[in-house]
């Protein structure tokens, strides 16, 4: 199969944490422009990890990239600093701590947007963040400490749209909230896409509504890549009906790797 | 009536000294224990400066004030940047180190002589009366002016400009500040820079009032308790922490012995610390427990 360079390939990528804890080894994926790319995987299995990987560390979080390469548009972006990766075109949406709690909603989005950008052109672009999240809008002056959980959601995506990324990396955006709720944001991130011609990294543990919006996607287990296929493929991949969308029937809590040890032939990529 | 005058007094110089400490820990969570050294330090510059320039006394104040601001900036950039990552408790060991260090410097250069800058200035300090047989120094109620002056710029800048508002964000989450594009060095340098600046403009006010001699670091060391009975990371928590401080040293001065003066603002800390560790102002969660 050929393919147009991709915009994000990680190759072989590894990273270790404080030194001897190796959370991811050997992941190698390829992002398309212009694609959104799901991320599944259970509970540890590396997906926060590998995100944290290509949008950067910092000091405290003693960890980085041991082995391979994060190449975003041709070029190696691995161990750079969190800044420098903003700055260049990818902006993430956090697992937790995704907003500033103790600033209202204007301060998080004014805090987001780049340096250098005069008033107007901030006023602008917060005004796009509220075209798309008029709910946003309306809570203002608020301190986002105070948000409800699809709020804040919503308000960590905005922030991180104002770093006018190229491509968006939001991490279980789903966790701790109402089905519909979910439904609703995945929507808002297909309008981004198309509005803003943005590509898409999306982590969830659930294949239930992420795979519907996803062009392509890439099962992790024990921080490696264990499959990976077209939506109409991991859709119909035994596997995942089985253990992400939860339609093995029966013994469902049988653990992914018992079934893949006895079914699938191991693929490592790398 | 002079009693409550000597505590706006001392209460402004406290209030002075300790926004470098909350500057630097609301920003980074890391105590700078060489506070006080630096804020010496700006007036040994002064001192220096006057002498280079004798004719322009004025010209050597904002130089000194120029150089304390460059002071803090160069420190975090050789010295302190090297630090992020380890734990905060390292960093504070660091600045105890630096203090040291820098106290040793001082007596090389400076010796441990007292100096007194104002003669060497050509500036005078008359008493200014108050009414009812009250007064205070020139110097000193220069020192409350610019104290009020400090802090109301501070909090414009924290609260209107993006530079204040890049710190407030970075002080509560600056993983998440990164990962926005905000430079978190540069955020540091600035805090460091504004706190040595602060801290050195302490020094010069109060080396003009009463000479500069050693004693300046336990004055240093004394507006410690205050920012940290204020909780350490509120500029309003500074101010009323520098008021208490100075209400009770002023009180044992009056009613005990004047002699305990250097040991009450301790006992007020240690007091805080049983009752309210993070402070009157201070956010509870945000202490790291040992
Ligand atoms: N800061 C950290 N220090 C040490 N180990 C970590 C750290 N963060 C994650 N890990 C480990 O890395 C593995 C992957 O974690 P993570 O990437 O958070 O998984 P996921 O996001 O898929 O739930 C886990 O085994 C976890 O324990
Ligand atoms: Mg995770």
């Amino acid at each position: 199969m050929t393919e147009s360079p991709p915009m994000l390939r990680l190759e072989k990528v590894e990273v270790v944490y404080k030194k001897v804890i190796t959370a991811i080894q050997g992941v190698s994926l390829d992002v398309q422009q212009g694609q959104i790319v799901v991320f599944l995987g259970t509970n540890g299995a590396g997906k926060t990890t590998t995100l944290r990987a290509i949008s950067g560390f910092i000091g405290t979080d003693d960890a980085w990239v041991t082995e391979g390469r994060i190449l975003f548009e041709g070029q190696d972006i691995a161990n750079w600093p969190p800044q420098k990766v903003a700055n260049r075109g990818i902006a993430l949406v956090p697992e937790r701590e995704k907003i500033f709690e103790t600033l209202t909603v204007m301060d998080n989005l004014e805090a987001s947007v780049g340096a250098g950008a005069s008033r107007a052109t901030r006023k602008r672009m917060i005004d796009t963040v509220f075209d798309h999240f008029p709910r946003l809008a309306t809570a203002k002056t608020r301190l986002a400490g105070y948000l409800s959980g699809g709020e804040r959601q919503m308000l960590a995506i905005g922030s991180a749209l104002l770093c006018e990324p190229r491509l968006l990396l939001v991490d279980e955006m789903s966790m701790g909230l109402a089905p519909r709720l979910v439904e609703e944001l995945l929507d808002h991130i297909v309008t981004l896409k198309k509005t803003l011609g943005l590509t898409i990294l999306l982590v969830e543990q659930s294949a239930h509504l992420a795979l519907g919006i996803a062009d392509y996607g890439y099962v992790i287990e024990n921080g490696r890549i264990v499959l990976d296929g077209t939506r109409e493929r991991l859709g119909g991949h035994k596997d995942v009906q089985e253990f992400y969308l939860g339609q093995g029937g029966g013994d469902a809590r049988k653990s992914y790797r018992e079934v893949k040890q006895y079914r699938r032939s191991r693929r490592w990529y790398g | 009536m002079q009693v409550l005058a000597n505590l706006v007094v001392l209460t402004a110089i406290y209030a002075l000294i300790s926004c470098g400490y909350v500057l630097i820990y609301r920003v980074s969570r890391v105590l700078n224990l060489a506070h006080g050294e630096l804020m010496m330090l700006g007036a040994y510059l002064l001192f220096t400066l006057a002498s280079l320039f004798k004719g322009g006394p004025e010209l050597a104040f904002a130089g000194a004030v120029g150089l304390s601001l460059l002071v803090g900036f160069v420190l975090y950039v050789v010295l302190m940047r090297k630090m992020t990552g380890e734990l905060v408790i390292a960093a504070v060991l660091v600045t105890i180190a630096l203090g040291i260090l820098l106290r040793g410097l001082m007596v090389l250069i400076w010796t441990a002589r007292d100096l007194h800058p104002i003669s060497v200035l050509g500036w005078k300090n008359p008493p200014v009366p108050l009414g009812g047989g009250t007064s205070i120094s020139s110097v000193a109620l220069a020192t409350i002016l610019v104290a009020v002056v400090l802090y109301l710029a501070l909090m414009l800048f924290f609260r209107y400009t993006r530079w204040g508002l890049q710190m407030r964000a970075v002080g509560e989450r600056p993983l998440l500040a990164a990962q926005r594009g905000i430079k978190l060095h540069a955020v540091y340098a600035l805090a460091w820079a504004l706190s040595t600046f602060s801290g050195g403009l302490a020094g010069m006010l109060l080396a003009l009032d009463s000479g500069l001699g050693s004693t300046m670091v336990i004055v240093g060391l004394k507006a410690f308790p205050a920012a940290l009975v204020g909780g350490l990371d509120s500029l309003l928590g500074a101010v009323v922490g520098s008021f208490i401080v100075a209400a009770a040293e002023i009180l044992a001065i009056h009613f005990i012995d004047p002699l305990i003066s250097d040991v009450v603002p301790f006992v007020v800390l240690i007091a805080m610390l049983l009752v309210r560790p993070w402070g009157l102002f201070g956010t509870k969660e945000e202490i790291e427990r040992v």
